[in-house]
């Protein structure tokens, strides 16, 4: 795996009013890596995913995608660059009115000149990839939440991105489904070498997937913790240590 | 001798401008290029040894440029002495999802011709990149075709089961409705009577203005059309006959209750549907409250005690509208118009129209729950009954006061 910075974040502060989200963050994102997000409740990990995404913007600080700000880029370049961004959100985000397909020919049909018949192919290669052969004629109405999930995950596929954002994949999954779509990041991750940033407090799909972690802290409103799996769960901080080994406070 | 390749060239299924060709003991090679507007940029080698076509993509191969491969890469002119099609990828620069698609258009049309089909130059990246992506096989989708014959009747049979179902259920809701009310009636603490001042502001003070405005401009219509006619005749001061039962009995009834079956009723069912898509309703239930009594009652009533409040604001504003009409376009007084408007209204056209619109809150309201609690699934849904809720309601509503004009009039009201 090339170690060069994707994405790297420079003191970032997030704001709300008087209210202090995030105070002076700074991580960075490895090309090719699975990146998790981790914290309690409240601590600010959707916040720092919709900045990510660039849905917000910081109060103070700046994002850098392969060297470019993100933050402070034109309409222009962000849109170029947010074409190379996929995005999982929590609730799906599938459109209900549209058909799988339709879901995911959205993007190709906005960026690409492919014919219809090519559309076509792709759309099936992705539904494919996650599962889902022969379920492009249903709408999202008509398929489980897991399904969904999936078909969501198609659906950021569509143009390839360089890196895939996830906003808490296994809410609402059972423990089996969870554990596939789980299977499913790893080897898209291996297989297609897609920067996977992930959100998530679910602990056991954390540790079996992440490559390297960052744990946020309410009370500290930043990073408490950065490392690989075994090096949280082992950490000497008291706060890292007990969400880790689920140790109640 | 370089025409004579070109020409050769172009019979293998590939096509494109070759910007080079090189003829070396029976192995031809030749590049296929991408012409762009200010320069020329190679996307392929294509080399044939025998029967043998390799072809090496040397630049990106990716959705953006998937026009430019197409029209580059025509595969329907090739020599019949060809007997296997290699796709060499050591030397690809950049690729995405279309290579896939490139690959499995290979092998389809290999496998159409009968040719060997084989993919080298491979890395471990591209492997695993190819292993997920590439369709093993086709599938079919997952639905059940029907004839169109069938499709169309079955299509009849699913509305005609809609409407009917539609029917019972909003028959089962009414009858629900009027269980609570009664019960309600001896438990008055029952309905959540905090909810009820909000949905009355809503429904009935705010809807003022933009009500009386409109029965205003109706009355204001009625009068201008109604004397340019009674002008006519001499009968100028009919005016006031017209204007006055006409908006008493019918049009200010009719009016508000439009307007109010598209602000209130739809507000209700989106509202209703909202809370049953976010799980609110489960919730309610789970907690042991009647949703009749906590949600659907309280903004009945709301509505119920409304109506005719609007309508007989409206009432007024429609007539100063056709006074105003009557006014600028006869020749009557205010005064004689008044004396005329006292001859002509008695008490059952003002009361026929208020009792009307007390029938239309409740249907409306009803209504609006009903298509709220019908709401299944997510957004579009909530849109869907949203949009039923105003066409139902206003739909009822007329159909109604055609009841009640063959009603009145049988009574002799």
């Amino acid at each position: 795996m090339k170690q060069d910075k994707i994405i790297e974040v420079q003191n970032l502060t997030v704001r709300y009013g008087d209210r202090t989200i995030l105070e002076n963050i700074n991580f960075h994102i490895n090309r090719g890596e699975i990146f998790v997000i981790v914290g309690g409740s409240g601590c600010g990990k959707s916040t720092l995913l919709r900045q990510l995404i660039g849905l917000e913007l910081p109060t103070y600080g700046d994002i850098f995608f392969e060297g470019i700000n993100f933050t402070s880029a034109d309409k222009k370049t962000k849109n170029k660059i947010l074409r190379r961004f996929g995005v999982l959100f929590q609730s799906s985000g599938l459109f209900a009115s549209m058909t799988l397909a339709e879901n995911i020919a959205l993007l190709l049909e906005k960026y690409t000149e492919l014919p219809e018949d090519k559309i076509e192919k792709i759309i099936e290669m992705k539904l494919a990839a996650v599962g889902l052969s022969g379920y492009q004629d249903f709408l999202p109405s008509e398929i489980s939440g897991g399904m969904k999930k999936r078909a969501a995950f198609a659906r950021s596929m569509a143009l390839d991105p360089d890196v895939l954002f996830f906003d808490e994949p296994s809410s609402g999954l059972d423990p089996i489904t969870s554990a596939s779509l789980d299977e499913l990041i790893v080897q898209i991750n291996k297989g297609l070498g897609t920067t996977m940033v992930i959100v998530s407090h679910d602990l056991a799909s954390i540790l079996n997937i992440a490559h390297r972690i960052i744990m946020l802290d309410k009370s500290q409103k930043g990073i408490i913790a950065t490392g690989t799996p075994d090096e949280l769960r082992n950490s000497n901080d008291e706060r890292v240590y007990k969400f880790f080994n689920r140790i109640a406070s | 001798m370089c025409f004579k390749l070109l020409i050769s060239i172009s019979f293998y299924k590939i096509l494109f401008l070759i910007e080079n060709c090189l003829i070396l003991n029976n192995v031809c090679k030749s590049s296929i290029t991408m012409q762009n507007n200010t320069q020329q940029k190679q996307l392929f080698e294509i080399i044939k040894i025998d029967g043998c076509l390799t072809i090496t993509p040397i630049s990106t191969i990716t959705v953006y440029n998937a026009n430019t491969i197409q029209n580059s890469l025509l595969l329907d002119k090739i020599d019949s002495d060809i007997y296997v099609i290699k796709l060499d990828l050591s030397k690809i620069l950049e690729y995405d999802s279309f290579l896939i698609v490139l690959i499995s258009d290979l092998k389809e049309f290999c496998n159409e011709k009968g040719i060997n089909f084989e993919l080298i130059g491979t890395n471990d990246t591209l492997e695993n990149f190819i292993n997920i992506l590439l369709p093993k096989k086709k599938e079919e989708p997952v639905t059940i075709r029907q004839s169109f014959l069938v499709a169309y009747f079955s299509n009849i049979g699913e509305i005609v089961k809609i409407i009917f179902s539609d029917t019972f259920k909003l028959i089962e809701f009414i009858g629900e409705l009027t269980k609570n009310f009664i019960v309600s009636i001896f438990k008055p603490k029952l309905i959540r009577w905090k909810d009820f001042p909000h949905h009355f502001m809503n429904a009935g003070v705010n809807a003022v203005p933009i009500t009386v405005l409109i029965v205003f401009l109706i009355g204001l219509i009625t009068g201008y059309q109604g004397a340019l006619q009674l002008a006519q005749f001499g009968a100028d001061i009919y005016i006031a006959d017209l204007v006055g039962i006409s908006i008493t009995r019918e049009l200010s009834p009719l009016m508000v209750a439009i307007i109010v079956a598209g602000r209130s009723g739809s507000a209700f069912a989106a509202e209703i549907g909202t809370m049953k898509v976010s799980e609110e309703i489960d919730a309610l239930t789970t907690m042991g409250f009647d949703r009749m009594q906590f949600l659907v009652l309280p903004r009945v009533l709301a509505v119920t005690f409304a109506m005719p409040l609007l309508v007989i604001i409206c009432d007024l504003a429609g007539i100063i509208g056709g006074l105003l009409a009557g006014l600028a376009t006869l020749d009557i007084t205010i005064s004689s118009f008044l004396a005329q408007l006292n001859i002509a209204l008695n008490y059952a056209h003002v009361f026929s129209g208020i009792f009307k619109s007390i029938v239309f809150g409740l249907l409306i309201a009803t209504i609006g729950c009903f298509r709220g609690f019908q709401v299944q699934g997510g957004a579009e849904s909530v849109g869907r009954y949203t949009t039923a809720s105003v066409v139902s309601g206003v739909f009822l509503v007329i159909l109604t006061d055609a009841i009640f004009v063959f009603l009145l009039s049988a009574l002799g009201i």
